[in-house]
């Protein structure tokens, strides 16, 4: 009996299909060409790192949403923290604030890192609007944007 | 190398092999949105990754299912070669994801080789011999065929088969 390799893509290709059955059947889908993050239907606004430095320069309000010790590490200049941990008190207390302010943009870890998106999704359940910068801080670094040290904004 | 074409041998190993992706897939399949979210983490596809034009959740969806059907595949006995070529093309990839995020310092705390939720298993040199073990056996069910069941003439070489 011979090798056929041509067996091999029938392979992929059957377990494929039977995949994108499932995502499609099985009641727990994925949105297959975008961000796990983001649930199917939700109206998330994501920017690039080049938007959200123009929007930094026109005078965005960024908030942190990673735990606070990295933001007391190096932080997006005139950035707020509001981690994704300790959402509810810190919330409270940036609420007018944040209230008043038009162009909010969020931020985390990028990659692995869900906490911008939470920390969107619960600033719009207050009625808040807030963008989440894709990637996060290792795309604003990456990009060489400037970043700040210390817990100061 | 008379004892490697022994067909029970591939018999044991096939249904070990085919086991070990079924296992793996279970997790994956029943929790498709925390695989995604470890495919992310390895920095080789998805957005603004290594190679971004594969969004990494069509991945997630697809591959646990290929690697169950690889795994009943060579369970059952049909394909099994190739079946074991795709086991060791995956178990290449797998190899070659994790020597990259291992050379590019991107910490994987979970491989999510098994398990996709909390505590995984970590990337490192202990996986990168595991999964080479496996890939040993695919090689041996891919590439050595077992000897015919039918006794061979004794006039008949071996080389000839």
């Amino acid at each position: 009996m011979s090798l056929r390799v041509w067996r091999v893509a029938v392979i992929v290709a059957a377990g494929a299909l039977l995949g994108f059955a499932w995502n499609a059947f099985a009641g727990r889908g994925l949105a297959l060409s975008s961000n796990a993050y983001i649930k199917p239907g939700e109206d998330v606004e994501v920017i690039q790192a080049a938007e959200a430095k123009k929007r930094l320069d026109e005078g965005a309000l960024f908030l942190d949403a990673r735990p606070i010790a990295f933001y007391n590490m190096s932080h997006i200049p005139g950035a707020l923290p509001l981690p994704e941990d300790d959402f509810d008190r810190v919330f409270a207390s940036l609420e007018p604030r944040l209230r008043n302010t038009l162009d909010l943009v969020v931020y985390c870890s990028g990659y692995g890192c869900e906490a911008s998106h939470i920390v969107a999704r619960k600033l719009r359940e207050k009625g808040v609007h807030a963008a989440i910068l894709h990637e996060g801080w290792p795309a604003w670094t990456d990009a060489g944007y400037p970043t700040k040290e210390g817990e100061q904004p | 190398m008379r004892a490697l074409r022994h067909p029970a041998l591939h018999w044991i190993l096939a249904i070990g092999l085919g086991a070990v992706f079924i296992y793996a897939s279970l997790e994956k399949i029943a929790e498709p949105r925390e695989f995604a979210r470890i495919v992310y983490h390895y920095r080789i596809i998805g957005p603004s990754a290594a190679l971004g034009f594969i969004p990494a959740n069509t991945l997630a969806v697809t591959l646990p299912w290929i690697e169950a059907l690889t795994g009943l595949l060579l369970i059952v006995g049909i394909w099994r070669r190739e079946a074991a070529l795709t086991a060791g093309a995956m178990l290449v990839t797998f190899l070659v994801a994790i020597g990259y995020a291992l050379a590019q310092g991107i910490d994987i705390a979970n491989c999510g080789c098994f398990s996709v939720s909390g505590e995984g298993r970590a990337a490192g040199v202990k996986l990168i011999l595991q999964d080479l073990g496996l890939l040993a056996v695919s090689a041996i069910l891919a590439f050595v065929p077992p000897r015919a069941r039918e006794a061979v003439p004794a006039a008949t070489p071996i080389a000839a088969s």
